[in-house]
């Protein structure tokens, strides 16, 4: 079951889906469960639970390019520094307009992404070095270009409507999560595109043989990663307001928690877009609930650490 | 074993060499002492710029480029010789950075250490090869490490703090917290002051949640949107940090709760003070000045020459300065804007 396409008939389907698909709802159900127990008054109000999706969204549409990455067998380990370095460069045009801080956010996180995947394709570097590289040059880049000052974006109203607004009460990052997510499960599931990713990360020669060009689907993969990094970055800067080279902290590896959490395989050749979904709503639930309860954020980290560590015991199972 | 026996041979050597420097220098030196500083005592720097070393970790936020452009800035206008480093975040490079500069053979070595702890043995062994070491900030675990330490009152920043949350609310309401990096010093001091001072109101305050959020203004606004979904009365925000604060303020901005509480920072940086002359929402910060780097350039100056501070009657610089975490409210904003950074 490389991908997570609907089952032929129910029965046979059901049989197939694996243990880990079943996992990550049943979670996510226990979490809801629990929060509503403990706190009643809060947690189960469509306000906190709009806010959850909302706090998931910047990581969240990370994770979903991420998700195509990995499906790929690759890493990309540069996502959280591309963030900041995105926002920053949007930040230099911001006299300009929203829309050129946005062309610039996002210009400048294709950029980086493209680099990310000529230097794997045609530079042959492995992924986890290059994007390791990535990581370094991203964040010297974010704080050079900003001489290491967020740069205030109070002006400019309309990008923070996209990133503190509402449309029919639900807040813009959320909705621009959940349109990401649709479009990276049609991409997946319903494209050549999709089913050229998965085939190149299972097996790479084969791939070759059936007349997939892989580097072409690896640039691409990295491509589109950057893209996603872009729309984050536009919604992160819509809600601070600001521009800083320092946000994006340890986002790759919360990206990567997530889409492994998810059921994607870390060896490529099998990825769920739902799953990732699932993933980065698990851990943002359980952000809101220890913080709801006032729990220690060291507790968080272990009850993070727990999960993932669980989770991926149990896909190694099927 | 063989590494720290290498170790100790360099900075035998830089001392040696060190001590031939000073030695030549003062032979040939004898030029009269400055206007208004106390007379240099036997075996100080005279006739040649002092030549400083200062070690910081990388000045990835606003306080800690600050804290470079300051020692900087200072060195040049006290023709002070200076060689910086910067760019380490872990304590482990942190001292083969010094080690770097200590074969270097400067005068005095400033360090603001990643960590206070790992950094003390480096310092001490600086020490006993006979170059003083200025300490800015995070302190060693031993006095026997520097020569002289200067930095802000951690404490002193929650103590003011909640001095001033009292006062405006009359000792009565909800307060939520939002730390810095937890399980360092600076984060407990300025939760023990705070927790401390609200003491007085007997119970009239209450801290409703407290949660760290790295300095970082992404973790600030997550952070406090959460507490905003779980509080539903809160009369006062405390914060840890101005660049992190700058988030919950949007995070409070965005759920429209601004006319329910105030918000209050730490450090002093340029956009929380334009935020408190407009008033209202933002409504103070403490001071912990990065201006405290400038200083430490010129303490080294004064120590490498033996000179002490002029106002007072001693003729060598004290062992300990701390600096006052300095209440700024709307009053007195317009007075120390010109320390903001």
């Amino acid at each position: 079951m490389a991908v997570d396409s609907p089952p032929r008939n129910a029965l046979a389907g059901l049989r197939q889906v694996p243990i880990q698909e079943l996992v990550l709802p049943v979670v996510i159900v226990a979490l809801l469960v629990a929060g509503v127990i403990i706190k009643p008054d809060v947690f189960p109000t469509s306000d906190n639970l709009l806010n959850v999706l909302t706090q998931a969204s910047i990581t969240g549409i990370i994770a979903i390019g991420m998700t195509f990455v990995i499906a790929t067998g690759g890493i990309d380990l540069s996502v959280g520094s591309v963030l900041a370095a995105a926002s920053i460069a949007g930040g230099l045009l911001a006299d300009n307009g929203t829309w050129m801080f946005m062309l610039g956010a996002v210009g400048f996180a294709l950029l980086l992404g493209a680099i990310n995947g000529l230097a794997i394709t045609w530079g042959r570097v492995v992924p986890f070095i290059a994007t390791l590289a990535m990581l370094t040059i991203a964040r010297g880049l974010a704080l050079w270009m900003s001489d290491k000052t967020p740069i205030s974006l109070s002006e400019l109203d309309i990008l923070q409507r996209v990133g503190s607004g509402r449309v029919l009460g639900v807040p813009v990052p959320a909705i621009v999560f959940v349109l990401v997510t649709i479009a990276g499960w049609v991409l997946l599931n319903r494209t050549t595109f999709g089913r050229h990713t998965i085939a190149v990360g299972g097996n790479r020669s084969a791939a070759r043989i059936a007349g997939i060009r892989s580097n072409r689907v690896v640039f691409a993969v990295y491509v589109l990663t950057g893209l996603c990094v872009g729309i984050s970055a536009i919604l992160l800067s819509g809600r601070l307001a600001s521009a800083s080279p320092v946000v994006g902290n340890l986002v790759e590896l919360d990206a990567i928690a997530a889409v492994v959490i998810g059921g994607t395989a870390l060896a490529g050749g099998k990825a769920t877009v739902t799953g990732t979904f699932f993933g980065v709503i698990t851990f943002a639930l359980i952000f809101n609930l220890l913080n709801l309860l006032n729990m220690p954020s060291e507790i968080q980290g272990i009850v993070k650490g727990v999960l993932i560590l669980a989770a991926v015991a149990l896909q190694r199972r099927d | 074993m063989r590494l720290s026996r290498i170790l100790v041979l360099w900075v035998a050597i830089a001392a040696l060499a060190l001590t031939a420097c000073t030695n030549e220098a003062s032979d040939g030196g004898g030029d009269s002492a400055p206007e208004g500083t106390s007379a240099p005592q036997a075996g100080g720097v005279t006739g040649r710029p002092v030549k400083v070393a200062f070690s910081a970790p990388g000045a990835d936020h606003g306080w800690l480029k600050a804290i470079t452009d300051n020692a900087r800035k200072a060195a040049e206008d006290l023709d002070v010789d200076l060689v910086l480093s910067e760019g380490t975040n872990d304590s482990a490079s942190q001292v083969s950075q010094v080690e770097t500069l200590i074969s270097q053979k400067p005068d005095v070595l400033v360090i603001l250490p990643h960590e206070g702890g790992p950094l003390t043995p480096i310092a001490q062994q600086a020490m006993q090869a006979g170059i003083p070491v200025v300490n800015v900030d995070r302190e060693f675990s031993t006095p026997a490490a520097f020569r002289t330490w200067i930095g802000g009152d951690n404490y002193g920043i929650g103590k003011s703090a909640a001095d001033f949350i009292a006062n405006e609310l009359n000792c009565q309401g909800n307060v939520v917290e939002i730390q810095g990096v937890a399980g360092i010093s600076v984060t407990e001091q300025r939760t023990k002051g705070f927790t401390d001072g609200i003491k007085r109101c007997n119970g009239g305050i209450k801290i409703v949640a407290s949660q760290p959020a790295d300095f970082l203004p992404d973790k600030g606004l997550q952070v406090m949107e959460t507490m905003l979904q779980g509080q539903k009365d809160i009369k006062a925000v405390y914060t840890h940090d101005d660049d992190m604060a700058m988030g919950a303020v949007q995070a409070i901005r965005n759920a429209n709760r601004q006319d329910e509480m105030f918000i209050t920072g730490a450090g002093g940086s340029k956009d929380a003070m334009n935020l408190i002359s407009e008033g209202d929402l933002y409504r103070a910060t403490f001071l912990y000045n990065p201006s405290m780097s400038a200083s430490a350039i010129s303490l080294a100056k004064l120590i490498a020459e033996r000179k002490g501070l002029t106002e007072l009657v001693e003729p060598e610089v004290p062992s300990r300065i701390e600096l006052p975490a300095t209440t700024v409210t709307k009053e007195n904003v317009a007075s120390v804007q010109n320390l903001a950074y």
